[in-house]
């Protein structure tokens, strides 16, 4: 039976000390893999998940927690994970006009530029889940470069372009 | 405007906005925006600015922040739960539904391309995090190098996130003032 406080404090500092929904991922990655509570496919598996259902992609905390603990896991996850964002619409109505100062800017820019560098690290770690990069087939690596560039593009709807990788998958997993 | 009328509005942005953030935020606008006039275009891009600037998904502040223009506090709680409680539901059902068929050979096959696309597409959003985050001309070098240190700490050196998160946010206040991010791009 896993800690249900423990699990409830992962989802609530994951997203304290986060940006986004996404922005959450690398610090829940770290503290899942590194307690062992889940593996690094497991990640991976509830982000793919994540990306099928609607509404925010932040909700793959939801998956994460049915992971951990079953449906219990996932109510707490998604209750953990609400607070902070919640709370955040207390300061925003509050504090309207000292969010656009300089130095707020100033913040939000190095947490979002923080974010980024370390989700680019997450994702090259759960392309290659417990193995070296160079190990990694060459066609997951097309993937992920795939994903990479349609992500960027922001054109394509996100679900065509997973199930256009599920259907690479397979061809050349099976 | 009724309360139901305005968690109506919520349910079918929730249901309908397969494929993240954006699709949510395109919902978002069509629902309330256009169709019901709750909320000037302006009112509704001020709110996402707002909702970026932080503590976990965005589109859970961004919710509230238009609800309790709406409705006040009551509009906000009606708001964020009647957004979010059915999101969460569907993804909980795609969960265990997912564990059901998890070892099915097909399933694995499928996920084994699935998710190094998933895995690409958070690296692309994190470009575009950082392509939004960035200052204009010069100063857009330092930001970019900022990013980069950041992904070398973390990915080369392990450093752990609970010590880069507050670092940006010192780093941030200190070195990285200036022009407010620009309110557009993927939500999450």
């Amino acid at each position: 039976m896993t800690d249900l406080l423990g699990l409830f404090l992962i989802f609530f500092r994951a997203a304290a000390f986060s940006v986004g929904g996404q922005g959450a991922l690398p610090l829940l990655r770290q503290d899942f893999v590194a307690t062992g509570l889940l593996t690094e496919h497991q990640v991976l598996e509830a982000l793919v998940v994540g990306r099928v259902a609607p509404g925010p992609t932040g909700l793959y905390i939801v998956t994460l927690g049915y992971f951990a603990a079953g449906p219990i896991g996932a109510v707490l996850a998604l209750a953990a994970a609400s607070l902070p964002p919640i709370l955040m619409i207390a300061i925003a109505s509050a504090l309207r006009r000292q969010l656009v100062s300089a130095w707020a800017a100033g913040m939000v820019r190095g947490v979002a530029l923080t974010a980024s560098g370390l989700l680019v690290a997450t994702s090259l770690r759960l392309l290659a889940p417990g193995i070296a990069l160079a190990e990694v087939p060459w066609w997951q690596i097309v993937l992920g470069v795939v994903g990479t560039v349609f992500a960027v593009r922001a054109r394509t709807h996100p679900g065509l372009v997973m199930a256009g990788g599920a259907v690479v998958g397979l061809v050349f997993a099976r | 405007m009724s309360l139901v009328q305005l968690a109506r509005a919520w349910i079918v942005v929730a249901t309908q906005s397969f494929g993240g953030g954006p699709a949510s935020l395109l919902l978002i606008r069509r629902e309330l925006v256009e169709r019901r006039g709750w909320l000037t275009q302006r009112q509704f891009l001020e709110d996402y600015a707002l909702s970026k600037m932080g503590l976990g998904i965005n589109l859970i502040t961004m919710s509230g922040l238009i609800g309790a223009r709406i409705a006040g506090r009551t509009g906000a709680a009606i708001s964020v739960a009647s957004f979010i409680l059915p999101a969460a539901a569907i993804t909980l059902a795609l969960t265990a539904g997912y564990l059901v068929v998890r070892d099915n050979p097909i399933v694995q096959a499928a996920l084994a391309g699935a998710g190094p696309v998933a895995a690409g597409m958070t690296a692309g959003f994190a470009f575009n995090l950082a392509r939004q985050s960035v200052r204009r001309g010069r100063r857009s070098a330092i930001d970019f190098a900022y990013a980069v240190a950041v992904f070398v700490a973390a990915f080369a050196f392990d450093a752990s996130p609970i010590i880069l998160i507050p670092l940006g946010v010192a780093v941030g206040a200190v070195l990285l003032r200036g022009e407010s991010s620009r309110a557009s791009g993927e939500a999450s």
